[in-house]
């Protein structure tokens, strides 16, 4: 796999945790899918896992922006969520765990230590923006980016995932940010805000 | 027989998901939905009796794996289930405010509740590593929605959480089968390479770090399903702000059916993993979740909470039985998945009364309940009186089932330790019993004996007569053949 392709999709996500704008995540977070999706279609050559999982990301870069983007639309936040930290610092937080991650992880036999460095890091990535950024929105493209690293791992093993697998994945996907877009507009309309930060009623 | 059996079970709930949403009346609904769940009971029935008399010749068909174990779990899913399909509509009859729109509030509640339920009758069913993952994942979304079904905004915290953290967590351990397939994938690529005996017949030629990592990722992954501590955050907000009918499936059946997994995994890894680390992550995930839970027994907190913090405890005595792996702790396993899923799903339903009659004590522990329900008083009094484990409960006889499997084999810090946690934890629950039961209570009038109250009492009725059936047998289970059969290989 082009190491350039790796770049990208890593920069799509680093991007997912610096912006402000929840739209330009949204579209950073869906070139992500579509550059994986066109990567799956390159290596092609027959392979119905490949073509499986190369429609399912084309579809998820495309379907799945449009969903959030119009849960976008009827949650307008009445001021922009300011974060506790600023975007450096944000970034600083969520680079320490992911190399980490990502160095310490042992070989895993893929067809080259880029892509599993990628991957890697992609899923930590996600877990980590679900975990720092407050908006509801945001937090779905954490889920978004964590399964894309999986999607990369997949595509560079040699065997790649069981089409059957991939479709699961690619439904219950749509599935849960299906259920946590509902959740979104239901948070925003309690809240007047879809800042998660805010619900911390229950505690011991 | 047993392929139309393995079909019908998911099958049924699924139908019955579809039919309640084609009908207008409420009463409808709900006759539809028990009449449903009937079927889908009698069908795990039939087929938890085939898998238990024939413990010995495991079952496979093209999707499935009927076993000891498949019918052990089968049986408690569709107990919990049955008996939440019979509280759901006296619970609906005075839901209040819904996350739905109030016309279609009752239809959503029966889809999203019988899609959850096929999935989790699914999971012990299932054949295939990957394809348990897929169940798990599809109960999460399901289970959100129920969870934050009230829609008020604790609910919708609870449900956020929920959501957040097991998607994040299954994540995790998805990696971890992407990382055991890749290991097995040369013996054989396709689904069929995740199956259970497939993994463990080639997990010999696994190398050991990956076969290590992807067990561990594998655990930490659906641990954060189980609740498990310390990945245990969402648990007591969702058990607590869910309906009670689902609290009960959640608790009794989601958590430990979950477990099913992770220790079909160990199993299947065990020959490519070095010395006992799969004995370890389930001991250690025990004792953290008794450590974690117990101090939170001996707080004052509202009924469900206490509920939510009792299945943590339980979920760690489980896994502490599975880590100590003798005959005599999997027969412990055995009584206290059933004496467990009896006994909290009995409490959850008490809650129905409770939150009916007293709306505060969605905030305050539960009081003076003899004073106001004597139905609904046993009921409570029973059920935290045997998830406590005072005799003649069958979970006292579980945990010791557990802990003499413990010194069998060979554990005897880490028995010592969790004896000490549990009593402790008996004491602290004693403690709520009494007070729920005679505590004083700011709202003394008597409760009318309406549908939620005679819910509570039916169920104790029933339950109190399974608890007992339990206990009578606890002692034949240690030499029981699906005893043996689960602690050989699952």
């Amino acid at each position: 796999m082009n190491p350039a392709v790796i770049w990208i999709l890593l920069i799509c996500a680093l991007g997912a945790v610096v912006v402000r704008r929840r739209s330009v995540a949204i579209v950073l977070t869906g070139l992500q899918s579509l550059v994986l999706g066109a990567q799956a279609l390159s290596q092609l050559e027959g392979r119905t896992d490949l073509a499986v999982a190369a429609i399912l990301l084309i579809v998820k870069g495309l379907a799945l922006p449009v969903l959030l983007l119009a849960v976008m639309r009827r949650t307008r936040e009445p001021l922009p969520i300011r974060s506790d930290r600023h975007p450096v610092t944000r970034l600083a937080c969520v680079l320490v765990p992911v190399l980490a991650v990502t160095l310490l992880t042992p070989e895993l036999a893929l067809s080259s230590r880029g892509v599993q460095d990628g991957g890697i890091a992609l899923l930590t990535l996600g877990i980590a923006i679900a975990a720092v950024r407050r908006g509801a929105i945001f937090q779905v493209l954490g889920f978004l980016i964590a399964e894309n690293g999986l999607y990369l791992i997949a595509l560079g093993s040699s065997g790649g995932l069981p089409a059957l697998i991939e479709l699961g994945l690619g439904c219950d996907l749509i599935l849960v940010v299906a259920v946590a877009a509902a959740f979104g507009v239901r948070i925003h309309r309690e809240l007047g805000t879809a800042d998660t930060t805010l619900l911390s009623d229950l505690r011991d | 027989m047993t392929d139309l059996l393995a079909w019908l079970i998911p099958a049924l709930p699924l139908c019955t998901a579809v039919l309640t949403q084609v009908v207008r009346r409420t009463a409808t609904a709900d006759r539809i939905s028990v009449g449903g769940s009937l079927l889908t009971a009698a069908a795990a029935a039939a087929l938890c009796a085939r898998a238990l008399l024939e413990s010995a010749r495991p079952i496979t068909g093209s999707w499935y794996l009927v076993n000891g174990a498949t019918g052990v779990f089968i049986a408690v899913i569709a107990a919990v289930g049955l008996m939440s399909a019979f509280a759901a509509p006296v619970y609906l009859a005075h839901s209040g405010r819904s996350f739905f729109r109030a016309q279609r509030s009752r239809a959503w509640f029966y889809l999203a509740f019988h899609l959850f339920w096929a999935a989790v009758l699914a999971l012990p069913l299932s054949n295939n590593l990957a394809v348990s993952w897929l169940l798990v994942e599809s109960t999460t979304a399901a289970s959100a929605l129920l969870v934050g079904f009230t829609g008020r905004r604790s609910a919708l915290e609870a449900g956020w959480k929920y959501l957040v953290l097991t998607t994040c967590g299954l994540a995790i351990a998805m990696l971890g089968i992407l990382i055991l397939y890749v290991g097995v994938a040369p013996h054989g690529a396709g689904l069929h390479a995740l199956d259970w005996q497939h993994i463990h017949t080639h997990a010999a030629s696994l190398k050991t770090s990956s076969a290590t990592l992807a067990v561990i990722l594998i655990a930490v992954g659906f641990a954060a399903k189980i609740g498990w501590a310390p990945v245990h955050n969402w648990l007591p907000d969702a058990h607590s702000e869910a309906p009670p009918p689902v609290s009960a499936l959640l608790s009794a059946a989601l958590l430990p059916t979950v477990i099913l997994i992770v220790w079909r995994t160990v199993q299947a890894v065990a020959p490519a993993l070095s010395g006992e680390l799969g004995q370890t992550l389930f001991l250690g995930f025990g004792l953290a979740s008794l450590a974690v839970s117990v101090p939170f027994l001996w707080r004052p907190l509202p009924w469900k909470r206490l509920l939510a913090y009792s299945s943590l405890e339980h979920m760690g005595v489980i896994a502490l039985g599975i880590g100590f792996g003798s005959p005599l702790a999997i027969a412990g396993v055995i009584l206290h998945l059933a004496g467990h899923a009896l006994a909290k799903a009995l409490g959850f339903y008490a809650a129905v009364p409770l939150q009916r009659h007293q709306a505060e004590s969605a905030a305050e522990p539960a009081s003076g309940l003899m004073q106001k329900s004597h139905g609904v008083a046993i009921a409570a009094g029973l059920s935290l009186g045997a998830l406590s484990g005072l005799p003649p409960s069958p979970l006292f006889f579980s945990e010791l089932l557990i802990f003499l499997g413990g010194l069998q084999s060979g554990h005897l810090v880490v028995t010592a330790l969790a004896a000490t946690l549990v009593a402790c934890g008996f004491l602290g629950l004693m403690h709520a019993a009494i007070e729920a039961l005679a505590g004083e209570s700011e709202h003394e009038h008597r409760w009318q004996r309406g549908r939620s109250v005679r819910l509570a009492e039916r169920c104790a009725v029933a339950v109190g007569a399974g608890l007992l059936l339990l206990s009578a047998v606890a002692f034949l289970l240690p030499t029981w053949s699906v005893t043996g059969a689960m602690a050989g290989h699952l």
